[in-house]
């Protein structure tokens, strides 16, 4: 189920009644909460769920007896259980069939010829998202950072929670575990608070990525008989930053905003990346939950920052790939990751060379255009399906194409263009501040203004109930 | 939850707490009279858009219950196929050109519509020859151009590469509550949403790219079942039915090479020989095309290269619009699909004709009279006509 659907809008109007009704208990309500996040995965793909219920059962278990070991040997081998359980399902569904297409490509490149059954196995939704949110849980009890949940409904229950479920923010169980233990809801402000988190998420997504964004995207990134040239290639690619902005940007906020309608608290995943000025600033800002997943228990057991240079390179490179590869079983994603390994080991470099530097309001701008022009050529590879795509687009961009194209109308260009300068202008002016730090200091009435314009051009817009692009991953 | 905006720099995220166990979020809620002002976009929202369903049925000239069709829709047909005494697959021609409820009159038989605007019937029938549940009575319509054409599935390539994705809980009951609301209210409708709208400012501003303004707007209504018929302000003159023959272009393109017409034959040839091999039937059929797009499409796949070579090569049978008397002269709005009313004409003739190449279809006693052309060409016109 996905939230722009109007499945989902009944689906949660009922969640509300439900959450709300006088006549439950807490225990039931948490049951009730249990039960709909199932039916919210199982609208999907029914047998799947039997995934969620292997992972839960797994690493409650693996924490239940990791605190009952006396021998560090023995936690550590419950420690490596969960990990292979959690990875070797994420690795059969979603990089199965990856692993056999480059052991074909290898074994051709020293001459054996290998012709595997087809490998046609559906990936099961989020499902990345779950597994990273509940190794987390393992690893954390493993590492002493934090007891064993206390109770198997309340750990179930941070599993299959439906606002984080599918598609983050990948939460850790020391985050939403404590917010089972005792009944909550949501007074008036936090329940119509709520409601305008969801709209705003919904319009980045249904009105401002699929409608506007998205199709421009594809007049360039999905043609093959034609070369785009310079405009088209940048236009392109610069809409394609505002939709996976909005699409991912826009999913976390309708999480954030229903959780909140529930009474429940989830953490920021984004922070005006597009205002960020250097790498290692974009991360903190984008993507929040899986950045901080990867550098907690990726970056930090590779050794971090704490062994030198020449590790501490190797580490965030090896960080970077691994994290491109969790975007998606194909190479492209790995390069992507690639760029931005080296990109944050150029800057960390710069930074020890000109240690003193503090940019002044005019080079913080350059710096942060800069930033966004770089990302934006990273993106050419997350959106692209192959490299000689990849290729075709980077081609275009640096104006070396051979009897280039006009591919994108000017309308659809225009207003493209208008959307991501607005995207960038409104990060940067607000990279310093919060969404709620600006609403509260804005009249009531430009904000009921601009919420009802938002829910309007949601309505009009209808959507065609596409999937969030970060489902795939 | 914390009542009010902290300020700047005290909200922490997981990027400020490197390797450690992450607290509890706190979530700021911005000091806003945020229920009285839920209210006030409660009413407001509504206010607009009884405005925009004001405007959608008097100005536009939507309707409520003109259901859009859907990769769902086509789905959940799809599904029905499997099972049914007769499909029909093709493009917008046999979509537009069939009525259902006149097929179900003649026959007894209502047919399972498979068919999706702008896409290859010779996908659909091979998508049909590969599916061993199928065991019917296949009508293939065919606009030849798509038929004989370079192109893959087409427009309705999502529908066909999700079918099963579009079969799931999720998307089942989406399509049910979707079917509901259309309904009650008319500006739901896939060819006035806001951003289908806006582009269309675009006059062709840019040179050598066709605009959203060239693309081929609303033209049909639907109605149950994924029955499409003309939507009534394209048969009648004016800007929108102006625009509708524009958009085709003529149905400009180059000539089909032969060898092409040879290998989509070869491809037919084999499908039809798997549905009979199984027990099933197909039978080709060649809606209307007004002489203004005729005269370009035998151009560039003339009759004799295409049509009557596939019939000639296949283990099948057809009816081509040319050959149907009671088909002839019948009103083509925008020149490539029929007017509702001349639908039910063209699909009494040529169901009738069906009856006779094929046992699967009988027709019925009480099978109401003939349909001839004076029951959809308009009198004047018919006058006109008879005249010259």
């Amino acid at each position: 189920m996905i939230f722009n659907s109007l499945t989902f809008l009944v689906f949660f109007a009922i969640v509300l009644a439900l959450h709300y009704a006088p006549f439950f208990s807490w225990h039931q309500k948490k049951i009730n909460l249990m039960i709909a996040s199932y039916l919210f995965y199982a609208a999907w793909n029914p047998p799947f769920v039997i995934l969620l219920w292997v992972s839960t059962v797994v690493d409650w278990w693996a924490a239940q007896w990791m605190v009952r070991a006396r021998r560090e040997r023995t936690r550590k081998l419950w420690m490596l259980t969960s990990v292979c359980v959690n990875l070797g399902m994420l690795g059969y569904f979603k990089y199965g069939g990856f692993l056999m297409q480059n052991f074909v490509a290898v074994a051709a490149s020293i001459g054996i010829v290998y012709h595997p059954p087809g490998w046609d196995i559906v990936l099961p939704v989020g499902i990345s998202f779950y597994t990273f949110a509940t190794l987390s849980y393992t690893l954390d009890v493993y590492l002493r950072r934090s007891a064993p949940a206390g109770s198997f409904l309340n750990y179930a229950l941070f599993v299959t929670f439906f606002p984080h479920l599918v598609a983050g923010p990948i939460m850790r169980p020391t985050e939403l575990v404590p917010q089972f233990e005792e009944p909550r809801r949501a007074n008036p402000n936090q329940m119509f608070f709520g409601l305008a988190l969801l709209t705003l998420g919904l319009f980045q997504k249904v009105v401002v990525a699929d409608g506007f964004l998205a199709p421009v995207v594809e007049a360039v990134y999905d043609q093959h008989d034609k070369v785009p040239g310079m405009l088209d290639s940048w236009v392109a690619t610069l809409a394609f930053a505002g939709q996976i902005f909005c699409d991912f940007a826009g999913y976390s906020t309708s999480a954030i905003g229903v959780a909140l309608c529930l009474g429940f608290a989830m953490p920021d995943n984004f922070r005006f990346p597009y205002g960020a000025v250097g790498f290692s600033d974009f991360w903190r800002r984008w993507h929040i939950t899986l950045s901080s997943w990867l550098r907690d228990y990726l970056y930090i057991p590779l050794g971090g920052n704490r062994h030198g240079q020449a590790r501490t390179y190797a580490a965030l490179m090896g960080t970077m790939l691994l994290g491109g590869l969790w975007h998606g079983a194909n190479w492209t994603f790995v390069v992507w990751g690639g760029l931005h390994g080296l990109y944050l080991s150029a800057e960390r470099w710069l930074k020890a060379r000109f240690k003193g530097f503090t940019p002044g309001r005019a080079s913080l701008i350059a710096l942060a255009l800069l930033t966004f022009l770089l990302v934006n050529i990273t993106w050419v590879f997350f959106r692209a399906k192959t490299f000689a795509d990849a290729g075709v687009i980077l081609t275009g961009m640096s104006g070396l194409a051979a009897k280039p194209s006009p591919l994108i109308a000017a309308g659809p260009m225009i207003i493209a263009v208008a959307i991501v300068t607005a995207i960038f202008g409104t990060h940067l002016a607000m990279r310093n501040t919060t969404l709620e730090a600006v609403i509260e200091r804005t009249p009531s009435v430009a904000i009921a203004g601009i919420w009802t314009m938002l829910l309007f051009a949601v309505i009009v817009e209808q959507g065609q109930g596409s999937a969030f692009i970060y489902f795939a991953f | 939850m914390r009542e009010g905006a902290l300020p700047a720099g005290l909200r922490q995220t997981a990027a400020n707490r490197p390797g450690q166990a992450q607290p509890v979020p706190t979530r700021d809620i911005p000091l806003q009279p945020w229920a009285r002002m839920g209210a006030v976009v409660f009413v407001l929202v509504a206010l607009l858009l009884s405005l925009w369903e004001y405007e959608a049925r008097t100005r536009i000239g939507l309707r409520a219950g003109d259901i859009d069709d859907s990769p769902q829709a086509w789905a959940e047909a799809r599904r029905a196929a499997d099972s049914a005494p007769v499909a029909i697959v093709g493009d917008s021609r046999i979509l537009f050109d069939t009525d259902q409820a006149r097929f179900q009159a003649l026959t007894g038989i209502r047919p399972v519509q498979v068919s999706f605007v702008g896409t290859n019937s010779r996908t659909l029938l091979e998508n049909f020859a590969n599916d061993p549940k199928f065991h019917g009575l296949l009508i293939v319509g065919m606009a030849d151009l798509i038929y004989f054409g370079p192109r893959g599935v087409g427009v309705g390539a999502p529908a066909v590469h999700d079918y099963v994705r579009n079969g799931k809980p999720s998307q089942l009951t989406g399509l049910w509550i979707d079917r509901w609301l259309q309904n009650y209210l008319a500006f739901m409708d896939s060819d006035y949403r806001l951003s289908k709208m806006v582009p269309k400012l675009d006059h062709g501003w840019r040179k050598g790219v066709d605009s959203p303004y060239e693309d081929v707007w609303k033209i049909s209504e639907t109605f149950p079942g994924r029955q499409y018929f003309m939507w009534g302000r394209i048969e009648a003159p004016g800007y929108l039915q102006a625009h509708a023959r524009h958009a085709w272009n003529g149905f400009k393109a180059p000539p089909i090479p032969p060898s092409l017409v040879n290998k989509v034959i070869v491809r037919s040839v084999e499908a039809v020989r798997r549905i009979r091999a199984r027990g099933g039937d197909v039978i080709f059929v060649r809606p209307p095309s007004a002489p203004q797009l005729r005269v370009n499409e035998e151009h560039e796949i003339p009759r004799t290269l295409g049509w009557d070579h596939l019939l000639a090569t296949v283990p099948a049978k057809g009816i081509h619009a040319d050959d149907l008397p009671q088909a002839q002269n019948l009103v083509i709005p925008e020149w490539s699909h029929l007017s509702h009313k001349c639908a039910t004409v063209f699909t009494d003739a040529y169901v009738r004709r069906l009856t006779e190449l094929t046992p699967r279809l009988k027709l019925r006693a009480d099978a109401p009279p003939p349909l001839t052309r004076l029951d959809c060409v308009p009198q004047q016109i018919a006058m006109a006509g008879k005249k010259a």
